[in-house]
């Protein structure tokens, strides 16, 4: 029981490590995908294009690619980070990415009419944007927002290339010393408690943004 | 400072004695002057003209894709025109750019010229997350800068105008469609426009929603609102407009008063037109 307990005791540690990456990069996720959300909704052509072209390279190549990338590949051109913001910069680089196209998505959903209503009422752009735009889009995007946040928390688990003890390390580290499978079994856990709360705060948030009828 | 509330005071005794002036030459609300407007090259206005008065009810009629609905949202911006002029109050909204080309005025001289003018649109456009009073509220209060509860007070004064203060707490979505339409009709007479705009307030509705819209309508009219009303309703142009305008393929066919244009229409299309609707 002792010896259950200390491994928990161990795998709480790299839950917090696991947490810190996921609530960091949410955090980040957040306004940095609506700005490229908005900017790649613009009429501006070349901001356009290029927030294009870094959704693709982001969506288009593997994650642990990018982490390997961040890590490994830019020290070779000077840019050395520590190990924790080496990996908040691939979560957030390629998160973005993934909220900038529900965001879009959100945006676009929109009906013509709201952009008109306001238009007639004197509403500036930015008026118009934050009072009538966003909390709609708001509504719309939570079903897919919440699947990418759980997405989120399980590829956290990708950092374990990089030696950081995040709990999946942790549970493994354990299991190669003792041989005992239990530590997978109670990371499995960890991670489902996690997603639980998620899926349940979105639940929360869902009916409450979906208090009005469309 | 003297000086400053000097000349303030003089502006307003301008601005009032050119009220005054106005009321007594009916100097126009609205001028349009050669409007063009083509869609990929397919022309939707083909020059036309109309001058609206203070207290005018001007029913644009005519058959679907006939232009009627797009020379409304060209007032207003919604859409532009290619070429023409247009005058809101004396003031012009779009004309002639320094450029050669024609475009409407931007910025704080459009919202100026914007907040003469209330529009009603076919779909209601509420915005459905706000309940009725915050719809009624947005503008006013962040857009004129009103204080809260002068604004208030107007909110429920026009909800009670088109009967609908026991709901002010509720989500457009709950409401029916033709509640729905009364609530956009008072959200823009919450900016106290000079000019009200309506697209087809009524083809959305089922057909025994549209007598409450028609009837708040009405009761504008009798107020001497100005109204430019595209519409299918015929008893209602009859009733309550004082100008009729027929449009067809983008071009004004005939317009007149309604007796005129009901009892006596001169043109083959506008003849058709009303065999069609009887």
């Amino acid at each position: 029981m002792d010896h259950l307990m200390q491994m928990v005791l161990l795998m709480l540690e790299g839950t917090e490590v696991t947490l810190e990456i996921f609530v960091v990069t949410f955090i980040l996720v957040l306004p940095l995908g609506l700005f490229a959300a908005l900017g790649r909704l613009s009429s501006l052509r070349l901001l356009n294009r290029a927030l294009e072209l870094y959704i693709w390279i982001m969506r288009g190549t593997p994650l642990m690619l990018q982490l390997l990338f961040v890590y490994f590949a830019l020290p070779m051109v000077g840019i050395k980070l520590p190990d924790i913001a080496a990996a908040l910069l691939a979560f957030t680089l390629n998160y973005t990415a993934y909220f900038a196209e529900i965001f879009r998505a959100g945006i676009q959903a929109v009906p013509k009419g709201q952009y008109e209503a306001a238009h007639m009422l004197g509403l500036s752009k930015v008026q118009t944007m934050w009072r009538v735009v966003i909390p709609q889009m708001i509504r719309n995007v939570l079903p897919p927002m919440s699947n990418e946040t759980i997405n989120l928390v399980k590829d956290t688990s990708l950092i374990y290339i990089l030696a950081m003890n995040d709990l999946l390390r942790v549970a493994r580290t354990i299991v190669q010393r003792e041989f005992d499978m239990t530590p997978f079994v109670v990371a499995a856990v960890f991670y489902l408690v996690m997603t639980a709360v998620l899926t349940w705060g979105f639940h929360r948030l869902e009916a409450h943004f979906g208090r009005y009828a469309m | 400072m003297e000086e400053m509330v000097m000349t303030d005071a003089a502006f307003a005794a301008d601005a009032a004695a050119a009220d005054a002036a106005m009321q007594e030459l009916r100097l126009p609300m609205v001028t349009m002057r050669g409007i063009q407007k083509s869609y990929g090259g397919k022309p939707v206005l083909k020059d036309i003209n109309l001058r609206v008065f203070a207290g005018d009810v001007l029913a644009i009629l005519g058959p679907s894709g006939s232009g009627k609905s797009t020379l409304l949202r060209c007032l207003c911006h919604l859409e532009s025109i290619d070429d023409g002029y247009i005058g809101v109050l004396g003031q012009t909204y779009a004309g002639e750019d320094d450029i050669g080309g024609v475009s409407y005025v931007a910025g704080e001289a459009e919202r100026q010229i914007l907040g003469h003018m209330g529009m009603v649109f076919q779909q209601f456009n509420l915005f459905p997350h706000m309940t009725v009073f915050e719809n009624l509220m947005l503008a006013p209060v962040h857009v004129k800068h009103i204080p809260r509860d002068e604004a208030e007070a107007t909110a429920i004064a026009m909800l009670r105008k088109v009967g609908l203060e026991e709901h002010r707490d509720k989500y457009p979505g709950q409401l029916s469609g033709g509640q729905q339409q009364r609530v956009a009709i008072a959200r823009a007479l919450c900016m106290h426009p000079d000019i009200m705009l309506f697209d087809e307030p009524t083809s959305a509705l089922d057909p025994e929603l549209t007598g409450e819209v028609l009837r708040t309508m009405r009761q504008l009219a009798d107020e001497n609102m100005t109204m430019l009303v595209v519409t299918h309703e015929m008893p209602f142009a009859h009733d309550v407009a004082n100008k009729i305008m027929f449009m067809a393929d983008g071009v004004v066919v005939e317009s007149g008063s309604p007796e005129e244009f009901f009892e006596h229409p001169q043109q083959e299309r506008t003849k058709a037109f009303l065999q069609s609707r009887l």
